[in-house]
């Protein structure tokens, strides 16, 4: 019991520190692009210190405070069903489905949040977000069928555990098709460039975020954090083979070099993520929802067909 | 209960390294935000970020010069940022109007309506002159000396007494039913009846 509580805390820790190095990463990266030096990789973690040191704080209501407390709670229930290497609270119920699912709870908290603020730009925002998650729905449908299909399970411990034995999923070409697919719709569920419509800086002020201030927007940068380590976590272990390290006699080293692989890997899915971001333009919403339902379904089916045949 | 006066240099370093510019831009010095923020003199360096919603921001930065019209929503603007928040003022207009000083139409002193933390004087001042005013600042929260939010709650009467001089009695009313939907319909009814 107490052992659990334990692993329970230190995922806890670990996923919001290394989110928020995650966060320092993309704006250093970023910066280096645009041939900036850029804000030192602890800045994330002033940022929020300071939003939620402020002396007074904002509210509208009780949903508006409850959204933000879903939406941080959701996500630390996501990274806990991801196998994190060797260390897993709630791995053996870590479903494929019931996991892509919890990664997108969290934004209808933050819309639930925006809503109930009565600000105009959060309702576009919103609506804009609601399109999005609508968008990448069915892409990221097809790829988890076509992972389920290859390996007959749905489980994603026992994807990670049968990678160790028939190599990385991208390297079998139905799933590689999957891989392509489901790091597009990452690029919407990180929130970057091409298809950061919702939150559209310049365009529609934040858009959902605009209400929110102090100790709320604190929270939602603790979330953001939690939020890139789980969805970085969960491509690391169904694509890239997971963190399960067994050359070392002593179980703690193991675990320790399986963090350490796991985190090289999500890295890279991360650098990936920042340079397209980087390099593109926003899409509008249409274009979006277009390039969607065509170009990543389109791949994602061929290796769904491809994976059962 | 925890003392949280214990973790005051911590707050203060965060807060220092860490100030969001809110993006409402006056007058002419709006045209020296784009390099700053860009490769030239990239203030992303000390943490800041241009941020378009007044509700997570710290720093007021008013470029330029100030009308009466941009004045009301300056003051809505620096009432919506939750405390505490700074104001840095550009150039030689909001000090004493500068090149409109005998203008009718243009704020004399900021100071009378909103506080000031820092001015930078100079017409336009340069990149550098502004990078040195945030330096100023940035000294300042770190010794505790910013305190134009205190001093706006303590001297309210003040500059309420100033501002209602200059739009006259009840003009956050009259502006705020021209701005948010339910109360613009709610006095299209009025009318009506």
């Amino acid at each position: 019991m107490i052992e659990t509580a334990l692993k329970a805390l230190f995922i806890l820790l670990y996923a919001t520190f290394v989110g928020f190095m995650f966060m320092g990463i993309i704006r250093i990266v970023t910066a280096r692009i645009h041939r900036r030096v850029g804000p030192p990789i602890y800045q994330p973690i002033l940022d929020t210190i300071k939003l939620l040191s402020k002396k007074s704080n904002i509210t509208h209501g009780l949903i508006y405070d409850f959204g933000i407390l879903y939406a941080v709670g959701a996500t630390i229930l996501a990274v806990m069903f991801i196998p994190l290497g060797s260390i897993g609270v709630l791995r053996a119920y870590g479903d494929l489905i019931l996991i892509t699912f919890l990664l997108e709870i969290p934004m209808l908290g933050i819309m639930f949040a925006a809503m109930s603020s009565g600000n105009p730009y959060a309702g576009i925002g919103a609506q804009r977000a609601l399109l999005t998650l609508l968008a990448i729905q069915v892409p990221l449908g097809f790829a988890i069928v076509a992972l389920a299909e290859f390996y007959g399970t749905f489980s994603t411990y026992e994807i990670v555990m049968a990678q160790q034995t028939m190599g990385w999923s991208i390297f079998h070409f139905p799933l590689l098709l999957a891989a392509i697919a489901y790091d597009l719709v990452l690029q919407a569920m990180f929130g970057k460039e091409p298809f950061d419509i919702m939150i559209a800086p310049g365009e529609i002020s934040l858009g959902p975020m605009v209400e929110f201030g102090g100790k709320h927007m604190g929270l939602l940068q603790i979330q953001h954090a939690i939020a890139l380590f789980a969805e970085t976590l969960f491509f690391a272990n169904i694509f890239l083979g997971g963190g399960v390290v067994t050359a070392f006699s002593s179980s703690i080293l193991n675990t320790i070099a399986g963090l350490a692989v796991l985190l090289v890997k999500q890295v890279a899915v991360l650098l990936i993520a920042t340079f397209m971001g980087a390099i593109f333009p926003r899409f509008t919403i249409d274009q979006a929802a277009k390039f969607y339902w065509k170009w990543p379904t389109i791949i994602a089916a061929l290796g769904a067909v491809l994976a059962s045949l | 209960m925890v003392d949280w006066r214990l973790y005051e240099p911590l707050i203060n370093f965060a807060r220092k390294r860490s100030m969001w510019i809110v993006a409402f831009c006056t007058g002419c010095g709006g045209i020296e935000m784009p390099p700053l923020m860009t490769s030239r003199y990239d203030l992303e360096r000390f943490g800041m970020m241009p941020n378009p919603a007044p509700r997570m921001a710290d720093l007021f930065l008013i470029t330029g010069y100030v009308t009466p019209k941009t004045l009301k929503r300056i003051i809505i603007t620096y009432e919506m940022q939750p405390d505490p928040k700074y104001v840095l003022a550009h150039g030689s207009c909001p000090l004493n109007g500068g090149i409109y000083w005998d203008a009718y139409n243009a704020i004399k002193h900021l100071d009378k309506y909103i506080p000031v933390d820092v001015a930078i004087a100079g017409c336009m001042p340069r990149p550098e002159a502004v990078m040195d005013g945030i330096k100023k600042i940035m000294d300042l929260i770190e010794t505790g000396k910013a305190d134009g939010w205190k001093r706006y709650k303590e001297n309210y009467e003040y500059y309420k007494k100033n501002q209602d001089e200059l739009f006259g009695e009840g003009w956050r009313e009259k502006t705020a039913r021209r701005w948010i939907p339910w109360l613009m319909g709610r006095e299209k009814k009025r009318e009506e009846e």
